[in-house]
């Protein structure tokens, strides 16, 4: 195997285990017992904190900012796809142009949500170095995936890229591609216990 | 904080429009915080007992009374209390009255 | 100023024993839960709009996550591995004068804890767990607004925190009971004081006795009409209140809920009645066991559930006609989007009114009215709780309602404000009051 893919597969490797102990961490603040008798389902509040509860009709922050939901659904999926090819290219199985494109349209998305990020001083002030360098390591890695599938050359950039990316993973902000799961659980478990989610339905529309 | 100008006097108000130092109230002090404070241009008798009894009061006990001896001591129905004083008896009738501001919930 | 003066002469007295004792509260609040939460802000700033602080003052300070930011940055020094090797890259930073400051002017000056962003947050963080545990760190370093503590310090000396006197207390009881005879035409009427084994043990908020008992007049005249078997305390334990909530002190928070505990063991009640308040229901229902580390022997309800039960039961009949103007709604944070109580107002209220309004967003969604959090308590911050409440205002009169209810006193008190400041023109009203005046034989 080419050192560089070695050196993906070992990156990976490593992001991986710096993430579970980084989620081990956080979880060892430890969950204590309450003693407030439920009124509701701590189950069925994550399970629609996971569902309805992310969907548009459900949050106003998303019906206010369409375009950067739009954007930051299509950077996600853009990286999604651009770790497929990734897998598909280290296993050397054919790798569909469709996923290419998906990579590439996320990239877009990554770049116009770098682009809000610079602009918008509320957003400057909001961000640390970390949010500009994840962005651009994601954002690198989507666009240099959709590239080198469509065309050939650039790949050992592009696996580079991969690796800068895995191994940076933990450390920033992207490690919110673990926590987020834990966090949307919590949460909704929390609702969900006080009998605030799911909320009742045959109600009127809750603009 | 806010200055209150009285009499060629500078005197503080707290956030709330509270008299900061409240021994320094007078009558015609409270004349100028009903209109600033309760949008009130003039005081009809019955104002004027709710505010003396709370300031003889809080002379007293360093309190704002319950508003069911303000009732009691000056015949005044509840109902026109409120009447009297839109804020309330708390932000109200004790505000024109000189008193600090009650802790808790007003 | 004073005011600002009093807690710039407490910063400049902290030391590092200070600092480290309130990292030490801070640590011991967070769970599983918070770690989880204080390691995910991706920094999107889509919660920024959902905070009435941005909404009417849109500044970088008010955004939620700029709020978290402040208290993340503190944890991922002390908590985070790359916090601790490369604090400049993901914004760490120690413990210190500045940062206690800024912690400060986050989460008591601008919050009030309402936990409309946790409903809009893009990866779902409950930020108010943060900023609570932030307060209580504040807290053990001395930096609770001192009006705030006041409150507290007031309830855990007096049993109830405007210091009234049990003599005070028993004879507006009894002044309240002549009132509603008169009312009723019943002398058979009560406001039953200490009535061992009663099902129901009601308990108030101390601004009803002292300055607005109408309200305690309109829920005991339902229970008349429902004859409810029902009771009051003459001692401690009939202050529904709990600043315990906002100063995060859980000490002191656990300290006033074991009035309502023992008032409840002391007359053998059934189940405790949480009057109309946001803050006291989530205190009592739902804070209070896990201050005490404790279940509770009996049940607690608020008396919105109470009266929607009557409602269904039939024990009440109500006449919407005698409510005729338009009347809109008040979702109280505390009692609706964390407390779980959503429902049962509509439905009393529906009944009770000729015309109901919903407030556009409502229910777990609504907007605070600025009061909450203990702002109502916090004089300095006065300026911005009025502005924020702005949305408020807003909201209200879009419904072009001329009656808004809240079940809430302390909302009850910001909305008498908001009326006043932004000339309103509306009633406020408590939903007891709205269906007192609706009951029919
Ligand atoms: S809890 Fe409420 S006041 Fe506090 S930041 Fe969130 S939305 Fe704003
Ligand atoms: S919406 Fe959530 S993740 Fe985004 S900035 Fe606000 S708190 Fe952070």
């Amino acid at each position: 195997m080419a050192p560089l893919q070695l050196g993906v597969l070992l990156a990976a490797a490593g992001s991986l285990t710096a993430l579970v102990l980084e989620f081990r961490g956080a979880k060892a603040f430890g969950t204590r017992r309450l003693f407030a008798p439920p009124a509701g389902d701590a189950v069925a509040g994550a399970r629609y904190a996971f569902t309805k509860g992310m969907a548009p009709q459900a949050k106003e922050s998303v019906r206010m900012n369409p375009l950067s939901y739009l954007a930051g659904v299509l950077y996600h999926g853009g990286v999604f796809a651009a770790f497929a090819l990734l897998g598909l290219r280290l296993g050397n199985f054919h790798r569909p142009k469709a996923l290419a494109a998906l990579a590439l349209v996320g990239a877009l998305g990554g770049f116009a949500l770098f682009g809000k990020r610079l602009l918008k001083a509320h957003l400057r002030g909001l961000s640390s170095p970390d949010d500009f360098v994840s962005n651009i390591l994601a954002t690198a890695f989507a666009t240099l995936a959709g590239a080198v599938t469509l065309r050939q050359g650039l790949e050992s950039a592009w696996l580079m890229v991969a690796i800068a990316l895995l191994v940076y993973m933990p450390i920033g902000k992207i490690r919110h591609c673990v926590f987020f799961f834990s966090t949307r659980y919590h949460s909704g478990a929390f609702f969900g216990r006080r009998g605030v989610f799911p909320p009742a339905t045959n109600r009127p529309e809750r603009g | 904080m806010s200055i209150l100008e009285f009499n060629g006097k500078q005197l503080e108000l707290n956030e709330e429009g509270f008299l900061v130092n409240p021994s320094i109230w007078t009558e015609e002090l409270a004349l100028v915080l009903a209109r600033q404070e309760e949008s009130l241009d003039q005081l009809s008798e019955d104002h004027w007992a709710v505010i003396r009894f709370i300031r003889a009061h809080f002379l007293e006990n360093q309190a704002a009374p319950m508003v069911r001896s303000i009732c009691k001591s000056t015949g005044i129905p509840l109902k026109r209390i409120y009447e009297l004083f839109a804020s309330g008896p708390a932000k109200g009738a004790c505000k024109l009255a000189g008193l600090p501001k009650p802790d808790g919930c007003v | 100023m004073p005011e600002f003066d009093e807690l710039e002469a407490r910063l400049a007295a902290l030391t590092e024993a200070d600092f480290a004792c309130g990292l030490e509260v801070f640590r011991g609040k967070l769970t599983a839960a918070d770690a989880s939460y204080l390691n995910t802000c991706v920094h999107c700033g889509l919660c920024a709009e959902s905070c009435h602080y941005f909404r009417m003052d849109p500044e970088l300070e008010n955004i939620p996550a700029a709020k978290l930011k402040k208290i993340a940055m503190v944890f991922k020094r002390e908590y985070t591995t790359v916090g601790r090797f490369a604090p400049g890259l993901v914004g760490a930073k120690a413990m210190d004068t500045d940062m206690a400051r800024a912690w400060v002017d986050a989460v008591f000056g601008r919050c009030s804890l309402c936990g409309r962003c946790s409903m809009n947050c893009t990866v779902g963080i409950a930020l108010p767990r943060l900023f609570r545990a932030a307060r209580a760190a504040l807290g053990a370093m001395g930096l609770v607004p001192s009006d705030l503590q006041a409150t507290v310090d007031t309830a855990l000396q007096h049993g109830n925190n405007m210091a009234i006197s049990k003599t005070d207390w028993v004879e507006t009881v009894q002044w309240i009971e002549e009132e509603l005879q008169l009312e009723t035409g019943d002398p058979e009427a009560r406001l039953p004081l200490d009535r061992q084994g009663a099902k129901i043990l009601f308990t108030v908020n101390p601004r009803e006795p002292k300055f607005f008992p109408l309200s305690l007049q309109a829920s005991a005249k339902v229970f008349w009409a429902a004859k409810e078997d029902w009771t009051l305390t003459a001692d401690n334990g009939w202050d529904l209140t709990n600043y315990g909530l906002f100063n995060c002190n859980d000490q002191e928070a656990g300290a006033l809920t074991q009035n309502l505990v023992d008032a409840m063991v002391r007359l053998g009640c059934e189940t405790l009645v949480i009057g109309e308040c946001g803050h006291g229901y989530a205190s009592a229902r739902w804070e209070g066991p896990e201050w005490l580390q404790q279940e509770y022997p009996f049940k607690v309800k608020s008396i919105l559930e109470l009266m929607d039960e009557y409602l269904r039961e039939g024990r009440i009949k109500v006449d919407p006609a005698k409510n005729p103007k338009p009347v809109t709604l008040h979702d109280p944070c505390n009692l609706v989007r964390h407390g779980g109580i959503c429902e049962a107002q509509r439905r009393v209220l529906q009944a009770s009114a000729a015309h109901f309004i919903e407030m556009t967003p409502n229910r777990e969604h609504n907007f605070c009215c600025g009061g909450g959090g203990g702002q109502l308590a916090m004089g300095r911050y006065k300026g911005r709780r009025l502005q924020s409440g702005g949305m408020k205002a807003q909201q209200i009169r879009d419904t072009a309602a001329e009656v808004v209810v809240t079940p809430c006193h302390n909302c009850v008190d910001q909305l008498m404000e908001l009326n006043k400041e932004y000339k309103l023109k509306v009633q406020i009203k408590t939903v007891a009051e709205v269906v007192a005046d609706a009951l029919v034989s």
